[in-house]
């Protein structure tokens, strides 16, 4: 098992150095980011343009830079912001944004699969009936609509015609505007909408992999035999079943995380949300390069990460799965 | 040279007006596709928003980007009969510019489709057949293009070539290219797999002590026996293409002097309060498009490889 680890982390180590140089292509293809960052400030010198060049050590090169990047990667310093915030540590400023994108995204991530794997499984065991067929109408329309435009919706019905939740935001501005005063609920307040957004968008998608993969393990002979041995039905469904036909849906959420992380940008946006991904849209308009790097590297590390616990979910749930 | 069927019912023939004439997987898979009402819906909201392109000065009521409303102070106005979705934040009629917007929204889902598949059929086909080194190497690659944050490096080019790009350069062709460049990851890796189960049947060994040059065998062997899956994965693509330059726009990445339904939902917005008509309605027609080639992509795929089926 331990080698195991080892060894699908010595793996991760190539792909994680290719999506590294990627982005550091992209980023570096734009040309000077100091000519970029200066051009429109009418009073700088080219004396100040050559000490803004050495400050960031943009003067040295490509490789030489890229190394540096690297090496300060390892000791956990992923430089300054250019511009954000006056410049603030990459480090700093992300961790002040992390735990909002986080909140948002495993609330979504945890009520999506809570409310989709029953669904799903109802849905096989009554394959073509009513509720089957609006189940999966539903859900295929669910996959269809862009997730911010679910969310402009949302907050056109539930924030402005309806007023029960905020529009925007992760807090109130003022105390008096605290729900009974109480900060925790003005956080949930305020999480609400977005976090129903999220998992209607997650929801949909993996009902419908329940649903196709609980009908496939339905028709199993190990179920037959389970049933003929006597086994009541919710012992059939919830033990024999339910635990192979979640194995896709192990795989799905594992890709997905990175695919969620990395559409945080659109969710954050429509919701005013003061995480990481609306920092990244900044970050990307003002061309602020530290701060791209370091969110991205960021993001692809923990998709790296939660492939590999994919792969271990995989031998937990699937003893017919070794890990060598 | 006789094809390997999934269904084996190939050789079934019928007699047509005096003469045999053989049924071909094609017309077995037309059958199919027909009597599914599902797919049917699919595709006759493709045809409308390929309609609506077509026929985009005449079904507008408005020129496209027309301001004129903007000097009268009809900006924001709610849906009325002169202007059946409103108008926007600068008097621009919104239902004109959902039906220009179809001609954008159709050259993204085919253009960047039609890149994207060009590459993942390639790798695909190479990778899956030569195997060894090859597969090795391009399916690090490959793996690097399947986990990268995806959106983020996509609005990180876009962005950055509107910056070095000289003016002429960019525009929607642009991103097109790019979201195309981005999304071949998982296709290549399903046809690759798709191509290892293939090239162990009988006919391509008998093609190849023949003779048939590896190229020959790729192209005129292998290629359309997987052409099932390429069909459904390139109509499931132009989906997810559609879908994220509406994204891409919507953030303010997108080409600024296209119409796209993306784009009006980013201005929208701004003032989802005031003014819902504004955003609701392009909304509905990228989830409308979306929706067409998702049900034609999942009725190609119950049409054309039956074991599919869910």
């Amino acid at each position: 098992m331990i080698k195991y680890i080892i060894r699908r982390l010595l793996y991760l180590i190539p792909l994680f150095f290719g999506i590294l140089i990627l982005v550091f292509a992209a980023t570096r293809m734009a040309g000077d980011p100091v000519k970029l960052m200066t051009l429109l400030n009418p009073y700088i010198t080219p004396e100040a343009r050559q000490r803004l060049t050495e400050y960031y050590g943009l003067d040295k090169p490509l490789y030489y830079q890229f190394l540096v990047y690297v090496w300060k990667l390892f000791h956990g310093d992923l430089g300054n912001a250019y511009a954000i915030r006056g410049g603030l540590a990459v480090t700093t400023l992300i961790s002040q944004y992390m735990w909002e994108t986080f909140k948002l995204q495993l609330a979504g991530l945890f009520l999506s699969l809570a409310i989709s794997i029953p669904i799903g499984v109802v849905s096989a065991r009554k394959q073509y009936s009513k509720l089957d067929v609006s189940v999966t109408t539903t859900s295929l329309l669910g996959t269809c609509i862009p997730i911010f435009y679910m969310g402009i919706i949302a907050i056109i019905i539930f924030a402005y015609y309806l007023g029960w939740f905020p529009p925007a935001g992760a807090h109130s501005l003022f105390q008096e505007r605290y729900p009974f005063g109480n900060y925790t609920l003005d956080e949930l307040w305020h999480m609400a909408l977005p976090t129903a957004v999220l998992t209607f968008a997650l929801l949909a998608p993996v009902v419908l992999l329940v649903r196709s993969s609980m009908l496939e393990v339905l028709r199993q002979d190990y179920i037959l035999a389970a049933r003929a041995s006597g086994l009541s039905e919710r012992t059939v469904i919830y033990k024999h079943a339910l635990r192979n036909a979640l194995i896709p849906v192990v795989t799905y959420v594992g890709l997905y995380f990175g695919a969620m992380l990395a559409g945080a940008p659109i969710t954050e946006t429509v919701f005013n949300w003061p995480g990481v991904g609306r920092l990244f849209v900044e970050a990307t308009r003002k061309l602020d390069f530290p701060v791209i790097m370091g969110i991205t590297v960021l993001i692809t590390l923990m998709t790296l990460v939660a492939n590999l616990i994919t792969d271990l979910t995989y031998a937990y749930i699937d003893p017919r799965i070794r890990l060598e | 040279m006789k094809r390997k069927s999934p269904t084996g019912a190939e050789s079934q023939s019928r007699v047509v007006k005096g003469r045999s004439r053989g049924v071909s997987q094609w017309n077995i898979a037309w059958k199919r596709f027909k009597k599914n009402k599902a797919a049917l819906g699919g595709l006759f909201i493709i045809g409308v928003v390929i309609f609506m392109a077509a026929f985009d000065s005449l079904i507008a009521p408005y020129p496209p980007n027309d301001i004129s409303g903007f000097w009268k102070g009809e900006t924001r106005v709610p849906p009325s009969w002169d202007h059946l979705f409103g108008t926007d934040y600068i008097g621009r009629d919104v239902f004109s510019q959902v039906v220009y917007g179809a001609k954008a929204a159709l050259y993204v889902g085919f253009g960047a489709a039609a890149i994207a598949m060009s590459i993942a059929i390639l790798l695909g086909l190479v990778s899956g057949y030569y195997g060894g080194h090859i597969d090795n190497l391009l399916m690090r690659i490959t793996e690097i293009f399947l986990v990268m944050p995806f959106l983020l490096i996509l609005l990180v080019f876009l962005r950055v070539i509107t910056v070095v790009a000289p003016s002429g350069v960019g525009g929607l062709t642009m991103v097109v290219t790019m979201i195309g460049l981005f999304s071949w990851s998982s296709n290549a890796r399903i046809i690759r797999g798709e191509v290892l189960r293939v090239k162990e049947y009988e006919y391509i060994e008998a093609a190849r002590s023949l003779g048939a040059s590896g190229r020959r065998i790729l192209f005129r062997h292998l290629l359309p026996n997987v052409l099932h899956i390429i069909i459904v994965l390139t109509t499931l693509q132009i989906a997810t293409a559609i879908l994220v330059e509406a994204a891409v726009s919507f953030l303010g990445f997108g080409d600024p002097n296209s119409i796209t339904w993306g784009q009006q939902l980013q201005f929208a917005q701004e003032a989802v309060k005031e003014a819902w008509w504004e955003g609701v309605f392009p909304g509905i027609f990228i989830t409308l498009l979306v929706l067409g080639f998702s049900l034609l992509g999942n009725g190609l795929r119950d049409a054309l490889d039956p074991r599919l089926r869910e």
